[in-house]
């Protein structure tokens, strides 16, 4: 559902030319669960960004779903990130000036679905991260981990094929770290392709599967037999 | 998203920084209030003075001495040389010398200053003065220089209460009694009501004034508007005759299609000086205007990114940055005509001129503002609109 081939990625700043990524492959099948970790400046992010269809490769191919991402236009890679992508960040990125439920429905601004429309699929993206009852909230009134439980509900609510997530739990504390990645997970096992960037060894143990990255390469592929349920580790911890 | 809706969520951002949005949007407020204001003050003004004007006629014209250098005695204007001008100018119908004064008028124990006019029994005629109590003096008061005069309703109010009492009233001017015979209604002025009128037979004002027989100026009226200048014209000629005038400019003629010309040349350079300062204040709201914009492309680029990240287009954002600023420039138009429209209605009704409004002005005013916004907003959403998203997210 997502093939990677050869992708390499060169910034060139006319001063220094980086190689951001080398002769990148991989595959990813619908439904599962995704670890890509390494140390900053590993090449991770800007993986996220290609993927993600914010970026282009400088070469290679990659496809999503058939479709070759590498010959789109602005309009089209737009349209890709609009229906196909939804995006969580480590930061939140919430548009601080609207209430929870005006955030999550953004993205359907911008595929034309009509405002009765939004606004109940809004709500049941709200109540798929359990935040029904803060959806008039502004950003500022949530905690961190309700904030993110929004932006989990933004990337949601236009029903994508992958769901990204650039270290989704870096900005907070164990808990509700944990409860972001059990609704992260709980996701997956409804059906959604995630794709989790992480440098935190534990978070990635809650994916099926981890990509590590070294200096812009694949350098090692792990298969986990038993992907840490980050539920019971909130019930454990709450048991102690 | 729809029109309104992107509309909505436009003032919503403006409204979010209403204190620097309402800043920002003052050049244009002034801008479009003073070009309502210049246009609806200056066509009232102008359609007040046209009808003052037409009320006296406009057929009627003067003629007066005009600059000489020597010998005024010569060029004097005398009743002989009116009844001549009246015999001998066919175009004419009624022609009416007359002398100015100034004195104080005395009805004991009240005094008031007032200006003593000296004319024959046509004046009120040709100049359409209506009367408020009794009557004009007639030919035969004239003939025999009856101590009788005419005063307006203003000087009737300052010295006998009102018209109707000051009637068969007797005045004291220059020490010489006359009687009241009638009272005229006063016209009022561009500035404010006429001053105190005293109107009376023209050899009783010399005789008061102890003056030669000196006209200042004739009045005539013309039988049709086509005729006028010809008539003023044919007078002039008369005198010139019959003062042997060499110097053609001595005497001049004034008609009242030259003082409507007057007042249009008047009226069109305040519209024009005004206009002008509308255009730099309009010119300076735009650029501020550009200046908030830019202000928010740059607040707001994180904004920017994730919008592009959960699939806005580039031209979505230019649409959004670009109809912010429209709006904006446009609520400056609207207020601008509220405040244009409503200070003129005030001065208007301080000045007690017809405030006219004028439609197609505000909906010029209104496009001109819309234009400002898209001509100053173009930069600035394009700004927008070129964000690399990926920096945009990134950006602190």
């Amino acid at each position: 559902m997502i093939r990677v081939e050869h992708l390499t990625k060169v910034y060139d700043t006319g001063i220094v030319r980086v190689q951001a990524l080398t002769d990148v492959n991989l595959e990813v099948r619908k439904g599962e669960f995704l670890a890509v970790m390494g140390p900053s400046g590993s090449g991770k992010s800007t993986l996220l960004n290609i993927l993600g269809c914010l970026d282009r490769a400088t070469s290679g191919s990659y496809h999503l779903e058939g479709i070759p991402i590498n010959t789109l236009d602005e309009n089209e890679l737009a349209h890709i990130r609009n229906r196909k992508i939804g995006f969580v960040f480590q930061t939140f990125n919430l548009l601080p000036r609207m209430d929870a439920l005006r955030n999550v429905e953004v993205p359907m601004l911008y595929s034309g679905v009509g405002p009765r429309e939004r606004r109940k699929r809004a709500w049941e993206a709200l109540e798929k991260v359990g935040l029904a009852d803060h959806a008039l909230h502004r950003p500022n009134e949530l905690s961190g981990g309700q904030r993110q439980r929004v932006a989990i509900a933004r990337a949601l609510v236009n029903d994508p094929d992958i769901i990204l997530a650039d270290e989704p739990t870096g900005n907070l504390d164990t808990r509700s770290g944990l409860e972001i990645m059990a609704i992260i997970q709980g996701l997956n096992r409804q059906g959604a392709t995630v794709i989790l960037v992480t440098h935190e060894h534990e978070i990635s143990r809650h994916a099926q599967r981890v990509v590590h990255f070294r200096d812009g390469r694949l350098v090692r592929t792990e298969v986990i037999a038993e992907p840490v349920q980050a539920e019971k580790t909130l019930r454990e911890n709450s048991q102690q | 998203m729809n029109f309104w809706e992107m509309i909505k969520m436009a003032m919503e951002n403006i409204w979010a920084n209403r204190m620097r949005s309402a800043l920002t949007v003052l050049g244009i407020i002034i801008g479009v209030m003073s070009v309502i204001m210049v246009v609806s003050i200056g066509q009232g003004g102008k359609a007040r003075i046209l009808r003052e004007m037409e009320g006296i006629g406009t057929n009627i014209f003067g003629v007066y001495i005009g600059s000489t250098d020597d010998d005024y005695e010569k060029y004097r204007i005398t009743l002989e040389d009116c009844r001549a001008i009246e015999e001998s100018v066919e175009s004419i119908e009624a022609l009416s010398p007359l002398v100015y004064g100034y004195a104080v008028v005395e009805a004991s124990p009240r005094k008031e200053s007032a200006y003593v006019y000296g004319t024959d029994s046509d004046y009120n005629r040709i100049q359409n003065i209506r009367m408020a109590e009794g009557r004009f003096f007639s030919s035969i008061d004239n003939a025999v220089s009856r101590r009788v005069a005419v005063i307006n309703r203003r000087l009737a109010e300052e010295l006998f209460g009102s018209a109707r009492m000051a009637v068969g009233k007797k005045l004291k001017i220059q020490q010489v009694s006359v009687v009241v015979c009638g009272v005229a209604e006063s016209g009022s002025g561009m500035f404010g009501p006429e001053s105190p009128m005293v109107y009376m037979p023209i050899k009783l004002h010399f005789e008061l004034f102890d003056s030669e027989e000196s006209i200042n100026q004739i009045y005539g009226s013309a039988a049709h508007k086509d005729l006028v200048e010809e008539s003023a014209r044919k007078a002039i000629r008369v005198l010139e005759v019959r003062h042997q005038v060499k110097d053609s400019n001595v005497y001049q003629f004034v008609t009242l299609s030259q003082q409507m010309e007057a007042v249009d040349q008047v009226l069109a350079i305040i519209t024009m000086i005004i206009g002008a300062i509308a255009g730099i204040s309009l010119l300076v709201g735009g650029i501020g205007i550009m200046n908030i914009m830019l202000v928010s492309v740059t607040e707001r680029t994180r904004e920017i990114g994730v919008r592009m990240a959960v699939g806005a287009r580039r031209e979505d954002i230019m649409r959004q940055f670009l109809l912010e600023s429209v709006v904006l420039s446009v609520t400056g138009g609207l207020v601008g005509v509220v405040l244009g429209v409503g200070i003129s209605a005030v001065v208007c009704m301080a000045m007690k001129i017809p405030a006219v409004i004028s439609f197609g002005t505000i909906i010029l005013a209104l496009l001109f503002s819309i234009a400002v916004g898209v001509f100053f907003g173009i930069y600035p959403a394009n700004r927008a609109a070129k964000q690399d998203p990926i920096e945009a997210l990134r950006y602190e």
